[in-house]
């Protein structure tokens, strides 16, 4: 607990006045206050796509706000670019940290800055007296002379944080899930670092999805949905359910889809198949014309569960079956063979081949469907072509010669042939990672309604998303994760957002794994 | 317009240096038979591109390609000494080459290696069979008249070198063009995860691409040994920069940044052309090494400067 809150008597260190950002017709921030102290640990939360990590990026100089206003000590600045946040005191520690494996602590501290010279030459023990001098108010123990590749990522954290000291003095150190990867010794004593961090002056941002740490260490919070500011306070007047309530809003809202009519058979059935760091044994069954969406907040592993489900990861021990027939650990042939299909999440990289052709990219997952004769492996671009057209047609894909590259297409229109793929088979298992991520209203719609087409001709959809209102408005089951886990399975009244969003931040035992674990 | 030159300029610069030789040297290199000598000349080379052409496909190098030529040529000849008939030597190359490959693609696709170093770990192996077999030293003898009937004579008028060029270049074509392996080997190069994630079986199709390129190689020993009647312990040393400069020059024809049988015989062809051409004007051999290595940096910047144009 940080014992010297900030006197409401002086004057905000930053403001963040009515801030909005806009990419197209997405909304990232949309009306985003804060009001920052110098000395205070704040913290910001809220769900994913609630807008901070925009918000991070307009203090960072990554992105410039479409409307608003920041003030530093009451003066409206404009933050450029990232060299203008550092010369302001902006210090950005993400979770992806972005230190040299084989530099120790002191010579990381200085990659990128100018280095203390003597002579012409680097001043070694000048630039370890530094690091030492600033190691010393954080992390006293640090051993600054080891490698960090060898360091405990909670080690490695705090190199981040003495980085950031090293230099000109920091007014702001904006931390961005800085614990969800650490144990809980590492984790208590990162948050002494940001303790004694506060009381050198600096503000702290504090992003973290553990809202008991939130609890704990911040004194003051801001809420996010939507990219809008829903509430704002001091730690010591709200409590864990206040905060869920803030984040998830929408207290009245039900799961809006139909739950499968009873005695569908199950098709999707998983048995004690260990996952997480910790292989906690999951089960759990869809049946035909379910949807069972997935929700988590990032880090907490739907995508890996389905990658797993999927065969692109392999298990030992568990068992998948699909329409009671066993599926072999890490083989994706076997699910394509028995009627599944998988949407990932990331379209460029896990979906499309982006130098063949939109037929190529149609085809690829089945090329017998495009033989030229039975029996023979040879593929006919006629074939292919009317692929492509009876595609385009059940899915009114918009696009031109079935022989262009798929990047000519519309981020909606590319999310449809990754849909297209797997037309022309049954379809028994759907595995959706994020559908509709970076795609227009109007293709977003049209997906809604190929995700509710496929269910009532009897497919298991399984789909994950970032995105509350299409979760409620698609499925009649959720599975809440976090940290690897199921946390909730929620159906008919209890699917509710509140309900949602708490489990999502229900993190379990801290464990003290060496690497994250998803 | 720029589409048009950056699809098919590779193939008009080899059409203007064929013209500019043409004139430079009109009663020697312009003749039928010079060019048809040039088919001829190039298609050892070429076999070898073709079969980096394919491991490229997968979006990987084969290093050992030039070992893998020396190794060829020297194991038929030391399994014609042991007695062996010619058929079953060849076989038997074919298939020592085949599981060179096998094991450097398994390597590449099962574990993740760099291809880069994997295969030129097995290079350096191979290069030591090689050596082991021959006591390092050129093997003649032993070899049947008709095994050198392979890489020598004509049929019906073409040389038979290059109907073996043509084979090959047909046989390669269909494989990547027009039969499913060659689908899912471009899939494995343009997107290794997606093709992965779509039901591409990575380890398997990533070791038929080797295994063609070794089996290719291998090949090309073999029609070396026949041609010059010896074998030679690194007599597939200079095969590997040239086999992949006509690769490279290849992958800026016909198609954008992908490797193709028909953009590797341009690429081939150019560098056998501008060598004949170059010869006969009596240009020294280093000075046609430095000539074809502007070309092929040429080639490789007009692309690059095209393709920034293009966004990428």
């Amino acid at each position: 607990m940080s014992d010297a809150d900030p006197a409401e008597g002086t004057p905000p260190f930053l403001e963040l006045r009515g801030l909005k950002k806009h990419f197209g017709g997405v909304r990232a921030l949309d009306g985003a206050e804060l009001t920052l102290r110098t000395g205070s640990v704040h913290s910001i939360v809220g769900e994913n796509g609630a807008g901070k990590s925009t918000l991070i990026k307009t203090l960072s100089g990554l992105l410039v706000p479409s409307a608003g206003e920041i003030r530093i000590d009451g003066t409206p600045v404009t933050i450029a670019g990232v060299n203008q946040a550092e010369a302001l005191g902006f210090r950005f520690i993400h979770q992806e940290l972005s230190l040299v494996p084989h530099f120790t602590a002191v010579e990381n501290a200085f990659v990128g800055r100018p280095y203390p010279r003597r002579g012409g030459f680097i001043d070694w023990a000048a630039m370890r007296r530094r690091v030492a001098a600033a190691a010393g108010d954080i992390a006293p123990d640090l051993p600054l002379d080891r490698p960090v590749g060898q360091m405990t990522t909670g080690q490695k954290q705090l190199v981040e944080i003495i980085r950031a000291l090293v230099g000109q003095p920091p007014r702001l150190v904006v931390m961005d899930e800085p614990t969800a990867s650490l144990s809980d010794g590492e984790a208590a004593r990162l948050h002494a670092a940001v303790e004694r961090l506060s009381r050198t002056g600096v503000a702290v941002l504090y992003i973290s999805h553990r809202l008991d740490e939130v609890m704990a260490i911040c004194d003051s919070y801001t809420v996010l949905r939507n990219g809008c500011t829903v509430g704002a306070g001091r730690i010591a007047e709200i409590d864990r359910a206040g905060l869920v309530q803030l984040m998830s809003g929408r207290a009245e809202m039900r799961g809006q889809a139909q739950p499968p009519a009873p005695g569908s058979p199950t098709v999707l059935r998983l048995r004690d198949v260990p996952f997480g760091a910790q292989k906690r044994p999951v089960s759990f069954d869809i049946r035909a014309g379910e949807v069972l969406g997935l929700y988590g907040l990032v880090g907490a592993g739907r995508s890996s569960l389905l990658k797993l489900i999927w065969g692109a990861r392999s298990h030992a021990g568990g068992e998948i079956s699909l329409d009671g027939t066993s599926l072999r650990p890490g083989r994706i042939t076997d699910r394509i063979a028995a009627g599944a299909a998988y949407v990932p999440e990331d379209r460029r990289h896990e979906g499309l081949i982006v130098s063949r052709s939109i037929a190529d990219n149609l085809a690829i997952s089945d090329l017998r469907q495009v033989r030229r004769a039975k029996g023979l492996p040879l593929t006919s671009r006629g074939r292919m072509a009317a692929r492509a057209e009876d595609v385009r047609k059940a899915l009114s894909v918009k696009m031109d010669a079935p022989w262009n590259g798929p990047l000519t297409l519309s981020g909606g229109n590319q999310q449809k042939l990754l849909f297209g793929r797997w037309l022309g088979t049954p379809m028994r298992v759907l595995i959706l990672d994020e559908p509709t991520r970076g795609v227009d209203v109007g293709a977003k719609a049209e997906i809604h309604q190929l995700v509710q087409r496929f269910a009532a001709d009897g497919a298991a959809v399984l789909m994950t998303t970032s995105d509350l209102d299409e979760l409620m408005a698609l499925s009649s089951r959720v599975l809440v994760m976090a940290s690897g886990e199921i946390t909730a399975d929620l159906d008919g009244d209890a699917l509710m957002p509140a309900r949602v969003i708490d489990a999502a931040f229900q993190q379990g035992q801290r464990t003290t794994p060496k690497e994250p674990s998803v | 317009m720029t589409s048009f030159v950056r699809r098919y300029g590779t193939l008009a610069a080899l059409v203007a240096i064929v013209i500019g030789f043409s004139i430079a040297s009109p009663g020697a290199f312009g003749t039928a038979s010079n060019l048809i000598n040039i088919t001829q000349q190039m298609t050892l080379l070429a076999i070898v591109a073709i079969g980096a052409t394919l491991v490229m496909a997968v979006g990987e190098f084969d290093l050992s390609t030039a070992a893998l030529v020396s190794f060829g040529g020297i194991l038929v000849v030391v399994l014609f000494k042991a007695g062996v008939p010619a058929p079953l030597a060849c076989l038997a190359v074919l298939g020592g080459a085949a599981v060179f490959g096998a094991v450097s693609g398994f390597i590449v696709a099962r574990f993740e290696v760099l291809s880069f170093i994997t295969t030129l770990a097995m290079g350096t192996i191979i290069g030591g069979v090689t050596f082991w077999l021959s006591s390092g030293a050129t093997l003649f003898g032993d070899i049947p008249a008709g095994f050198r009937d392979l890489a020598r004579g004509k049929i019906a008028g073409i040389p038979t070198l290059t109907l073996w060029l043509l084979g090959v270049a047909v046989l390669a074509w269909v494989v990547l063009d027009k039969v499913e392996l060659g689908r899912r080997l471009y899939a494995i190069g343009g997107n290794r995860e997606a093709a992965r994630l779509a039901g591409v079986r990575i380890v398997p199709n990533t070791m038929m691409a080797f295994v063609g390129s070794a089996m290719l190689s291998a090949l090309v020993g073999m029609l070396l040994t026949a041609r010059i009647g010896s074998a030679n312990p690194t007599g597939g040393g200079g095969f590997l920069l040239a086999a992949y400069a006509a690769v490279f020059l290849g992958m800026t024809a016909f198609r954008e940044g992908e490797a193709n049988v028909p953009g590797t015989l341009v690429g081939a062809a150019i560098i056998a052309v501008v060598g004949n051409g170059l010869t006969i004007l009596g240009v020294s051999t280093f000075m046609q090494d430095i000539i074809t290595g502007l070309i092929i940096l040429a080639a490789v910047l007009v692309r690059r400067t095209g393709m920034e144009g293009h966004g990428r």
